[in-house]
């Protein structure tokens, strides 16, 4: 196994800036002790609907002048049910349900789910078709990662990196949608393959993007990872120890900016993750600054096993051959008629499963993503269908982190989290 | 499993399952317990305690265990150092309908062994309470607070146990259970007209602050709210 | 000549009613709504109601590639209080339904509302207990725009017909326009029976008996009475 520890080239010691100066932040407060005036704590509500609160989340906190005394979040705002819909959809209608759940990085979901499903049916899928769900899963990594960034930097003022953020990012829809025909809600597998495969010329395009975004990702580490104002707002804020991590629930890229070697894709290996050569970012200091360059850093990576990816990419078909879980094509089922009684009983009846249950766990772009499915002998829908999400997870953490912070810093706080409400309310 | 006597597009377009009869695998263990550390540790350890256990899906290992105990042996898991698992993924529960028990599922993982274990408690539909393990896993707050929300599952000792996604005042019921329609049990309009009679002023109160506060839930209000029907102090 | 015809829109076929045409816009007000409505439609300023996929949408038509400042629009307004155009993007819950309802209330005069995406037009695919089955059950909607997620050219179409609607307005016309019940401030926009019928035989779903169909089925429910007055 690699090395898995990162140079953090940045914010190594707490003091010291980008180029080894003291870190003098225009916004650290003056070390004047505050007179007592016998003031009173103050209610603020912010959200449902706020610009940074990242969607439709409402904090409630009760403050002493500017410092946060207490944090109390809730949710549910966002509630779409989908976990009873699914309840009344079969193992393939499903899928269209997940990528509206986190709409930041669909194809992760996409994957994640048939790849529950099909460790529930014990359906190995295709050689070619685990590289391209790697492929997706990685390229999507980056998609999920982007908007974070965007978003965030304009949380501590800088309005540029969004804009650099989503140039790259309408590059991604570029790609999603020659590969699927939709920007977002990608829905782009099924249970035992894909919709379809890759389309002539994506490697092409895929590769062009790898050739260039790195220098884009540069321009971003230039904007923000010595910016004495970024370093200002992020460093040493919303710290949480490793211990504290593991038993609050991090995961992802929060977990590791916490200290802890843990990443889904090194512990739990899927897909023969443990085959490709990649480092997974530890970050040593758990705070906002430590989340943000491992996440920058998780990027550079995802490029990296995109490259290995595709130069791993074998032939043959991306579909399993089994009739009973696979559409047979569109000519077979216009002129030979067993595939067209397969391709009948498929689309009206579904996919029988066994009976049992299912918890498969891969590594998202905002933490552990478990999918829990649970069916019955010969069930065509799940009996129940279950997602442990990782920000719903993350987000309870906050009334800890931002405890004892100004009000600005449980903004960062938030936006550093990297939540997803659609997932968080389902 | 879907209805036989349905066949074509009306076969697809009808409810959530619930079959009539307990699947054959619902008892007796099987598979090798050797094979996983954990769980030949359980049987060991607690063997009243602990029901059955199986592997799902190839190399999952489930165990179920006596609902009663359940904070026990949990405890023991989490800190008994072969062990050691110190992560909870998630807790949830699974509804099965035709009035059979609810089952509560604890998804584990400990990063000191690499080791993964599924611990299931069965509940009956006239008992649904089992100690919280917010105590030991800070991480099951919410995903507690979700399955009461959804199921009516009450946790005794949860330091914080409101609904979370459900608005508080939420009366028709608990909706992840198979009796639930999937539209609600309210017509539109009448859902509509109770969604914009709530009070947004209400969110500028302090009792929000309240929040987290220890308090106990009396299974008088847990029943009640599981019914639905019940008024609620919002 | 006037200052009408240095505008776009001047000169156009309302203005021949002449300065003192009767029953038809003269030509004077003719004038000051080419006037007004150019300077409405230049610079209207959207307060971005964002929960779902759609709100990324929306933020891609906001950046670089779509840059919706070409249409006067850069300045997103999260203060409904400066907002000209309420921008809904994506699911509403019922328990966010009171919020959208306050914010559309706390939107000044004159104010237009765009449903972005089916979830938000008519509910989409989530035809369930806990999902609003189209904002224009709460607020009145001026344009609804398909798809799921519409593309970003989807919601620059829509803002634009916004425009396009603002362009044919006129003082003459104002209070029709944008008369709003002040009864039905915090209430539902649509009545009882459009609203059940949201959730007819063509439903998404399966087919299910309604427990109750109205406020009359439910007065057995204690709580239901504070609630409704």
């Amino acid at each position: 196994m690699a090395t898995r520890t990162v140079e953090l080239s940045v914010g190594q010691s707490r003091e010291m800036g980008a180029e080894g100066r003291g870190a003098r932040s225009p916004i650290a407060p003056f070390d004047i002790p505050e007179p007592e005036f016998g003031t009173e704590h103050m209610l603020i509500n912010i959200g449902p609907q706020h610009p940074a609160t990242h969607g439709v989340l409402r904090l409630v906190c009760e403050l002493d002048g500017e410092t946060v005394k207490k944090v109390v979040p809730h949710i549910g705002y966002l509630h779409s049910s989908f976990e009873k819909l699914g309840e009344y959809r079969t193992w393939n209608q499903i899928v269209p349900l997940t990528d509206r759940m986190d709409y930041l990085a669909p194809l992760i979901y996409n994957c994640a789910y048939v790849m529950s499903v099909e460790k529930l049916m014990g359906i190995e899928v295709t050689e070619r078709c685990k590289v391209v769900r790697v492929m997706l899963m990685e390229l999507d990594r980056i998609f999920g990662h982007l908007l974070w960034l965007g978003t965030t930097a304009i949380d501590v003022g800088a309005f540029t990196p969004f804009l650099y953020a989503f140039q790259e990012r309408e590059r991604i829809y570029k790609l999603h949608e020659s590969l699927t025909g939709a920007r977002i809600t990608t829905s782009a597998t099924r249970v035992g393959g894909m919709m379809a495969d890759l389309p002539e010329g994506w490697l092409d395009s895929l590769l062009a993007f790898l050739d260039t975004f790195p220098k884009t990702l540069g321009e971003i580490h230039h904007l923000l990872t010595a910016n004495q104002i970024h370093i200002g707002r992020t460093q040493g804020v919303g710290v949480i120890g490793a211990a504290d991590a593991i038993n609050y629930g991090f995961t992802g890229p929060n977990l590791r900016a916490a200290g802890v070697d843990y990443d889904v894709r090194k512990d739990r290996p899927y897909y023969d993750y443990e085959t490709y050569d990649f480092e997974v970012p530890v970050g040593e200091h758990g705070d906002c600054y430590d989340r943000y360059l491992c996440r920058m850093e998780e990027m550079e990576q995802s490029v990296s096993l995109l490259r290995q990816a595709m130069a791993r990419l074998p032939g043959g078909p991306i579909n399993v051959s089994d009739t009973r879980i696979s559409l047979p094509s569109k000519t077979d089922a216009m002129s030979d008629m067993e595939s067209m009684i397969h391709h009948f009983k498929l689309i009206t009846e579904g996919i029988p499963a066994p009976e049992g249950d299912c918890y498969m766990a891969i590594e998202a772009s905002k933490g552990e993503l478990g999918m829990y499915v649970v069916a019955e002998e010969g069930d065509t829908k799940p009996v129940r269908w279950r997602v442990r999400p990782p920000s719903f997870v993350n987000l309870s953490v906050i009334p800890k982190l931002a405890e004892g912070h100004l009000v600005s810093d449980l903004i960062m706080i938030n936006a550093s989290l990297d939540i997803v409400l659609g997932e968080i309310d389902r | 499993m879907a209805d036989k006597t349905k066949s074509g597009l009306d076969a697809v377009d009808e409810g959530p399952i619930s079959s009539e009869a307990p699947p054959a695998s619902a008892t007796g263990s099987s598979g090798d317990p050797n094979q996983h550390a954990s769980v030949a540790a359980l049987l060991a350890t607690f063997g009243s305690a602990v029901h059955r256990h199986r592997i799902a899906a190839g190399d999952q290992f489930v165990v179920w265990i006596d609902a009663a105990r359940s904070h026990e042996v949990l405890t023991w898991l989490k800190n008994d150092p072969a062990h050691a698992y110190d992560m909870m993924s998630d807790v949830t529960a699974v509804d099965y309908g035709s009035g059979r028990p609810l089952e509560v599922v604890y998804q584990m993982f400990s990063t000191t062994h690499k080791r993964e274990l599924r611990i299931r408690c069965t509940l009956p539909l006239d008992g649904l309470e089992i100690d919280s393990v917010c105590d030991l896993w800070k991480s099951a707050n919410w995903v507690e607070r979700e399955v009461f929300d959804m199921f009516g599952i009450s946790f005794r000792g949860h330091p914080d146990l409101r609904r979370i996604l459900m608005p508080d005042d939420y009366a028709e019921g608990h909706p992840l259970r198979k009796d639930f329609p999937l539209r609600g049990r309210f017509s539109r309009a009448e859902q509509t007209r109770r969604a914009l009679a709530q009070d947004v002023e209400r969110f500028y109160l302090a009792e929000d602050l309240t929040h987290g506060m220890p308090q106990e839930v009396a299974p008088a209000q847990a029943a009640m709210l599981a019914d639905g029907s019940g008024k609620e102090d919002s | 000549m006037g200052l009408g015809d240095m505008l776009p829109g001047g000169g156009d076929s309302k203005t021949t009613g002449g300065m003192f045409g009767a029953g038809s816009p003269t030509f004077l007000t003719s004038k000051v709504d080419a006037l007004i409505n150019w300077g409405r439609l230049n610079s209207l300023w959207p307060m971005p109601f964002g929960t779902a996929c759609c709100a990324i949408e929306m933020m891609a038509s906001a950046a670089s590639n779509y840059d919706l400042a070409r249409f006067g629009m850069e300045r997103m307004s999260f203060s409904p209080r400066q907002a000209d155009v309420l921008i809904c993007a994506g699911r509403v819950p019922y328990k966010l339904a009171p919020v959208l309802r306050r914010i559309w209330d706390q939107m000044p005069q004159p104010k237009w509302c765009i449903s972005m995406g089916a979830c938000a037009s008519s509910g989409g695919v989530f035809d369930v207990y806990s999902m609003v089955q189209g904002i224009d059950t709460i607020i009145p909607v001026d344009v609804y725009i398909p798809g799921c997620p519409p593309r970003p050219e989807g919601l620059i179409y829509g803002l634009m017909m916004i425009q396009e609607k603002i362009r044919e307005e006129s003082l003459s016309k104002h209070f029709e326009h944008r008369a709003e019940d002040a009864a039905l401030v915090g209430r539902p926009r649509a009545n009882e029976a459009e609203v059940v019928g949201l959730t007819g035989p063509f439903g998404n779903s399966t087919q299910q008996e309604q427990l109750s169909t109205g406020a009359g089925a439910l007065a057995d429910a204690t709580a239901t009475d504070d609630l409704l007055s």
